[in-house]
């Protein structure tokens, strides 16, 4: 499910827990429930690996588009888009349907793939709608959505509610009608076996060794916030986009320690041998289904069927065949409504949101910068080596040059990023700032091979003659003349891989999308957040339109066709 | 003593025989035309001469460095360069760099190749720039210029070099009349110099005039040599006489 995440590492004890806003300006962003990784060998199939990670690729470019958009239709747009009132119980009457908004790739147990029938699509949330559907004479249909956008896709009417661990949390709750919860979720210590850590309490004592505790979590999420807010000075956290993703690394040694959503942690447990559970659940909140805000009758419905579902124990059958019945969900026949948003509070306005979070996205923004400046230039000297090595170059070195290319162009930048920082383990950094350039230096390879082979060949004869050698010859004729030729498609690479820089999320590093994603998800100021990384990006790209204008006009007056008529 | 010496040079285009043994010597200071006909193989020759193409058969010895078609690559790569610093080439197409001014043109052998002092190799520049009429335009771009100007930068560049021989690969065919009344002007006057040239050329009135021997070349190879009077007067190859005629004739 996430998509886009990035990570970075933030610092596990950023506000003072004293602060009587503090809770409610870190508001837990979402259980993510989800997830999956591409990384999650253990649950797919290789060949689906590799599809799901083309597709997320694909995706993560367009989901910033889509937010704008979409926030932007529905905010600015309203009278249009408004859906009547009760308009989802109506549709789920007069159409037998009971559509619900989830997402599959967000993985175990929520709503998966059924392994038996890839097709189709299983979990504990798919068999309670199957319930709740049924509890209301219609037919249950799972509509797929990108997570973080499922509120939004119920906006536009594309579902009637969303259920796909959605925790509750006071900005949702003041935006969309909120059921009873459905589950009591919690989080779990996963750590490594024979790990020293054995209780969430271990990590308030210092670390042996130095350092502090690096504790993955998913970006935004629950365990993101609690880590946050209870790690101490000792922890810091580690953001992943993807459940599994943090699992991996964990098994692989390379964090201490990973804090989960309870149905997470264990589903997953025996998919990842290498990892324990350390200590009881810590933490406790509510997965609860939304609908829209003026959808009350079908809101009503919903608990009804919830309270019917609970009192028959079919809940706690469902939940204990998928292993993830504990004591706390006896608290379910307690909570008959959604918890209260707390009262006092003020709804905050999307702007004073970005205000408080301006730094985030400033901070985000500058990793971006950071990815971009660093990966390009190695990849356009890269680039350089290996196209000249295809031209110039003995014809076994030319053969590997050309697999070289064919390799890293052929697979997705993402996979890329997760063998760098997966498999090889290096620093998320290096792999980062290393994948962007090594994928991007076969594309400018191929740019500047062709290039090199615009220039006419009396141009390498006539500095031959004058005595160069063939690298003089290359670096003092050829590579400046080819440089002019280059420069638009170089400059296109260089956006290109500044907005690629977003896929370094799946390897912690939380850059400016992923960062928008969190927040816009989390907080309620979907538009502002928007236009404010809007903003931002525009004023990353500006100077580089710039420098790319500037340059072509700079070198653009000395062309390539003076010399050779011929 | 001979500056060149070429040995039955056998050169192979993939499965076209090129050069069919070439024999050719040239003098100090000797100015050699060679003429034929189109795709008879002139340009191959004057192209194995400094190294940019490579042969099959034989050997070049330019002012005693020989290069031996069966030496080692290694070998031949040190001596080929030994070989580039002695020898000129001026191209058909003049070959200018696009990207440096006329000044920076003359002047980028003698300081990246030779180390020679910017300021000093951009007096000698200027001097040798003035010697071929283009002194109105050191700071000019390739592309401001006609073709006649180019190829006279393009002399300059190579005499920068201070060779010992230049090769001139037919200097003045993608040229008008009237520029290639300039060009052959400045070469007139180089040939009056002791430098060492090889011309390939189709302008039969600078063979004539101003060469000391003329060479002949047809189908790989050298048909006939000699002086230019006995070449045009008295040739006595039937080749020879046809190739006469039809260069007159046009």
């Amino acid at each position: 499910m996430e998509e886009n995440s990035g990570a970075s590492e933030s610092d596990a004890s950023p506000t003072d827990p004293s602060d009587p806003d503090h809770f409610l300006s870190r508001e837990p962003v979402g259980a993510r429930p989800v997830v999956v990784g591409p990384s999650g060998p253990c649950s797919f199939p290789a060949d689906r690996t590799r599809t799901e990670a083309t597709s997320r690729r694909l995706g993560r470019s367009q989901l910033f588009c889509l937010g704008l958009i979409l926030t932007g239709l529905v905010t600015l747009a309203p009278e249009s888009f408004a859906l009547a009132e009760g308009a989802g119980l109506d549709y789920v009457r007069s159409s037998g349907k009971l559509r619900y908004g989830s997402d599959m790739e967000g993985g175990g147990p929520y709503a998966y793939p059924d392994p038996k029938s890839p097709r189709e699509v299983t979990g504990f949330e798919v068999e309670l709608m199957a319930m709740l559907a049924k509890d209301l004479g219609a037919a249950p249909e799972f509509c797929q959505g990108q997570w973080e956008m499922l509120l939004q896709l119920l906006d536009l009417g594309q579902s009637d509610i969303v259920v796909n661990g959605y925790e509750w949390t006071p900005p949702r709750a003041r935006a969309y009608l909120a059921t009873r919860p459905y589950y009591v979720y919690q989080l779990q210590l996963m750590v490594p076996r024979g790990s020293s850590i054995h209780t969430w309490d271990d990590l308030k004592q210092p670390r042996p060794g130095g350092g502090r505790w690096t504790v993955g979590v998913l970006a935004g999420s629950a365990a993101d916030t609690f880590t946050a807010l209870e790690g101490g000075k000792n922890v810091r956290a580690i953001q992943f986009s993807g459940s599994t993703d943090a699992m991996t690394a964990v098994q692989n040694g390379q964090y201490d320690a990973t804090l989960q959503d309870v149905p997470a942690a264990r589903f997953y447990l025996d998919r990842f041998p290498g990892l324990e559970l350390a200590g009881p659940p810590e933490s406790h909140g509510y997965y609860v289904i939304y609908t829209r805000a003026n959808d009350r009758a079908l809101r009503d419905a919903l608990d009804q069927g919830l309270a019917r579902l609970i009192a028959r124990g079919d809940l706690r059958r469902l939940y204990e065949k998928y292993g993830i019945w504990s004591e706390a969900q006896r608290e379910l026949e307690k909570l008959t409504g959604p918890p209260e948003v707390i009262s006092g509070r003020q709804a905050e306005g999307g702007w004073t949101l970005v205000s408080r979070y301006w730094s985030s996205l400033v901070e985000a923004a500058c990793v971006t910068i950071a990815l971009s400046l660093c990966s390009m230039p190695l990849a356009m000297l890269l680039g350089l080596v290996i196209a000249i090595g295809r031209i110039y170059g003995p014809i076994p070195v030319r053969a590997v040059l050309t697999g070289y290319v064919e390799l890293i162009r052929g697979t997705p930048l993402m996979l890329q990023l997760f063998v760098l920082f997966y498999l090889l383990k290096l620093n998320p950094w290096v792999a980062g700032i290393g994948g962007l350039a090594i994928n991007y230096s076969a594309y400018e390879a191929e740019i500047y091979r062709a290039g090199l082979q615009a220039i006419p060949e009396g141009q390498m004869e006539a500095a031959l003659a004058l005595g160069m050698s063939r690298w003089m010859a290359l670096r003092r004729v050829l590579i400046p003349q080819a440089v002019r030729i280059v420069i638009p498609p170089v400059t296109n690479d260089f956006i290109a891989l500044f907005k690629d820089t977003s896929v370094c999320s799946v390897i912690t590093l939380i850059e400016l999308t992923k960062e928008y994603s969190i927040l816009a998800n989390g907080t309620g100021g979907a538009i502002e957040f928007a236009l404010a990384a809007s903003f931002l990006y525009m004023m990353m790209s500006l100077p580089l339109s710039w420098f790319s204008r500037w340059s072509e006009r700079r070198l653009g007056t000395l062309g390539v066709k003076g010399g050779a008529v011929a | 003593m001979s500056m060149i010496e070429v040995n039955d040079l056998v050169k192979w285009h993939g499965s076209i025989e090129v050069l069919k043994g070439v024999n050719l010597s040239v003098r100090r200071g000797e100015v050699a035309t060679i003429i034929g006909p189109s795709g008879s193989g002139k340009s191959t020759l004057l192209r194995c001469l400094n190294g940019l193409e490579t042969f099959q058969g034989g050997s070049v010895t330019i002012d005693g460095l020989r290069v031996g078609a069966h030496d080692g690559a290694a070998e031949r790569a040190r001596v080929q360069r030994q070989v580039c610093l002695r020898v000129g080439m001026v191209f058909q197409s003049f070959n200018l760099f696009p990207h440096r001014t006329v000044l920076q043109n003359v002047i980028e052998g003698p300081v990246y190749v030779l180390g020679i002092h910017p300021e000093q190799a951009a007096q000698r520049a200027r001097r040798l720039l003035a010697r071929v009429g283009m002194s109105e335009r050191l700071d000019a771009l390739p592309r401001q210029l006609s073709g006649g100007q180019q190829q006279r930068v393009a002399i300059a560049r190579a005499l920068a070099m201070e060779p010992q021989v230049i090769l001139f690969d037919e200097p003045t065919s993608a040229l008008d009349p009237r520029m290639t009344t300039e060009v052959l002007a400045v070469m007139t006057d180089l040939a009056g110099d002791g430098l060492t040239m090889v011309v390939v050329t189709h302008a039969m009135h600078f063979a004539r005039r101003v060469s000391q021997t003329v060479h002949v070349f047809g189908e790989g190879r050298i048909i006939e040599s000699g002086p230019p009077d006995q070449i045009f007067e008295a040739p006595s190859q039937e080749a020879t006489r046809t190739l006469l005629s039809e260069v007159l004739a046009a």
